[in-house]
């Protein structure tokens, strides 16, 4: 099954600025066929993705909603090459990730995609630079060009002077820009977001998510995100609803979407 | 690069002095129970460091340094003759009663030698000439042994076996720990003390004659001829002398300090202590990298889900180990080194910190942290990725 509402009325205009790291248009950034998912607990198993089929286009910036416990987490997951499906296939930036071993796993992550998480996930000892930095240093970028690229990608998103700031010294909206700029520091093609505005007010979480669509525009990165709120789904080329397991048509009156404050 | 084991390191300041203690308290142990066996079988041989000998002729029967049966004067004339000897110098080393003025006894040990001769001289007189010792019935006393025997200075006198002795000299670095304190005299001073009567006789006892043939002494200490090869000289001594045994100085301190390490539970002890001290290191380091990691635990899921390697994850908590390790080695190692300062002036007992001990408790300080860093290494080889979607 694959049923999209699209919540722009005309797809965005990419605006590619770097054509190494833009993918190749006419692959699909995302590409899932009969995903399920299945867990044990106890003697009882559950299934929490029934066959989920699923295209996404290189550079959109996709929105991933559905009521608690509906498996859009547990779908990012799989779709990042961090959770195994039960069954299916999963093909990121043309290459199927589905059967490779753990390390070859890890190191496409590393290479292809920036995660962004609910809780930020940033190291509390490091500044915002070096939590960037050690982003890249993971990637293999170190010394002086891993400092100022991370103090370019924090100019990037404003916060420019903040590069010597431990994230407790931040506000929520200031961590979840380092968050941002640490997922994409090294360029990857793909942006994987899980509730990124759930910790910010609805105002701040709709500015950061229009900056994230700006600077992932402007690197031609795809963006998937799940999320709950309905303030940011004017950012996005299309949504994708899941419930109970299934990519499902837009529900007429969802109930697990946040109503505005 | 930035440095993540450093910074989580520094970040719980608390917490990281209490593991900088625990590691000093384990480097402390394992250096102090290492220096004190150390120092407990150098001092087994502190004789031998004293002479300039190249062999020590003694009785067959010898067990080590302090425990052997005595030879014949004359035999001293008959290595002489050996082929290839230099020199061949007496020396007398036997145990007697020491009977301080509150009529207290002790038992020390008198060492006999002739001033005049090379081989053998406590190295280091603090007063006194060797001379001194050459006049009847005059004593040298190490100045770690004053105490212990009553006496205080130059002057104050004593009973060995049954004839007074006067203190002339105070020697220095000359304390055996497993020895009876080391009384230094000459070979007639020595053989009289010796061969006292067990009452002390009503007048004062005549100067003691030299040495006669059919006298006792201990050992022959020996001075090869140059470019001479040893094992030969050795073998022509022991064929010369019969019912004797020849050691080369380094022989004669290794089957010593063996004997003292091994035939004793001594070394067997301070191993015990030294064992413990790692074990405990290796408990408070093992608690602190593990509670590190599991406060953490967040981030390094953070790392992998990113697409960390795990080797990349182990390298910083082997990088955090081995900062806890240096961190923890150089205070302690300092400490341990203060203490045996002071342990030597106060109570001249040698807590011996060679640089090989201190580069090998440096290598089990490293060796302690970075397996104490598998038990956290294991709890992020089972960390799910997966985790970081949790919120």
């Amino acid at each position: 099954m694959q049923l999209a509402f699209r919540q722009r009325p005309q797809p965005m205009t990419l605006m590619t600025s770097n054509p190494d790291t833009a993918g190749d248009l006419a692959t699909p950034a995302i590409q899932a066929k009969g995903i399920e998912m299945a867990f044990q607990v106890g003697d009882q198993q559950f299934k929490v993705l029934k066959g989920i089929d699923l295209e996404i286009k290189t550079g959109d910036v996709e929105l991933l909603m559905g009521p608690s416990g509906s498996g859009k987490t547990t779908l990012l997951s799989i779709l990042g090459g961090i959770l195994t499906p039960t069954s299916g296939q999963v093909s990121l930036l043309g290459q199927s990730i589905t059967g490779l071993p753990r390390h070859k796993l890890s190191k496409f992550r590393l290479q292809n995609i920036g995660f962004i998480f609910q809780g930020f996930n940033l190291f509390p000892a490091l500044t915002a630079a070096e939590n960037i930095e050690a982003t890249l240093n993971l990637k293999g970028i170190r010394g002086r060009a891993a400092k100022k690229q991370s103090i370019k990608l924090l100019r990037q998103v404003g916060l420019a002077d903040k590069t010597r700031s431990l994230p407790r010294d931040l506000s929520g909206g200031q961590k979840q820009r380092v968050a941002i700029a640490r997922a994409l520091a090294g360029n990857p093609k793909l942006i994987l977001a899980d509730e990124p505005t759930a910790a910010l007010d609805s105002q701040r979480g709709h500015t950061i998510m229009e900056l994230l669509r700006k600077l992932a525009k402007e690197e031609g990165c795809t963006v998937l995100m799940v999320t709950h709120d309905p303030r940011i789904m004017d950012i996005a080329d299309r949504v994708v609803y899941v419930e109970d397991g299934l990519i499902t048509p837009k529900p007429a009156n969802p109930s697990f979407v946040h109503k505005p404050e | 690069m930035v440095s993540i084991a450093r910074k989580n390191l520094f970040q719980d300041l608390p917490r990281f002095i209490v593991a900088q203690a625990g590691i000093m308290f384990s480097v402390g142990l394992v250096t102090i129970q290492i220096g004190i066996l150390n120092g407990f079988t150098r001092s087994s041989t502190v004789l031998i460091e004293n002479a300039d000998a190249d062999i020590w002729v003694t009785s067959e029967e010898l067990r080590h340094l302090a425990l052997t049966l005595p030879l014949e004067y004359e035999q001293l004339a008959e290595a002489k003759e050996v082929e290839g000897v230099d020199r061949a110098e007496p020396l007398i080393a036997q145990s007697t009663v020491w009977r301080d003025k509150s009529n207290q006894i002790a038992p020390i040990r008198i060492i006999g030698f002739d001033p005049e001769d090379t081989l053998f001289r406590p190295r280091t007189l603090l007063e006194g000439t060797l001379k001194d010792i050459q006049q009847p019935y005059k004593i040298f006393v190490d100045q770690a042994d004053l105490k212990l025997l009553d006496v205080s200075a130059v002057g104050d006198r004593a009973e060995i076996g049954s004839y007074e002795g006067e203190i002339k000299g105070i020697t220095t670095g000359t304390r055996s720990i497993v020895a009876s304190p080391y009384i230094f005299t000459s070979l007639p001073n020595a053989t009289a003390y010796l061969n006292s009567p067990i009452a002390k006789p009503d007048e004062t006892p005549p100067d003691p004659p030299d040495l006669t043939d059919q006298n006792r002494i201990t050992y022959i200490l020996v001075k090869a001829k140059s470019g001479e090869n040893l094992s030969a000289l050795k073998d022509r001594l022991e064929e010369a002398l019969p019912g004797t045994k020849a050691f080369t100085q380094a022989e004669l301190t290794e089957l010593t300090q063996t004997y003292w390490q091994q035939s004793t539970g001594v070394g067997y002890i301070l191993g015990l202590g030294a064992v413990v001290g790692i074990v405990v290191g290796t408990v408070v380091v093992g608690q602190i990298l593990y509670s590190s990691v599991t406060d953490h635990l967040r981030e390094f899921g953070t790392m992998k889900a990113m697409g960390s390697s795990d080797w990349y994850i182990y390298r910083v908590i082997l990088e955090q180990a081995l900062w806890m390790a240096v961190l923890g080695y150089l205070p302690g190692m300092g400490l341990c080194l203060g203490l045996g300062a002071w342990t030597i002036q106060a109570q001249a007992i040698q807590i011996l910190i060679s640089p090989v001990t201190a580069a090998g408790v440096f290598v089990v300080t490293v060796a302690m942290c970075s397996g104490a860093a598998i038990f956290a290494i294991q709890k992020v080889t089972r960390l799910d990725p997966a985790l970081v979607f949790k919120s």
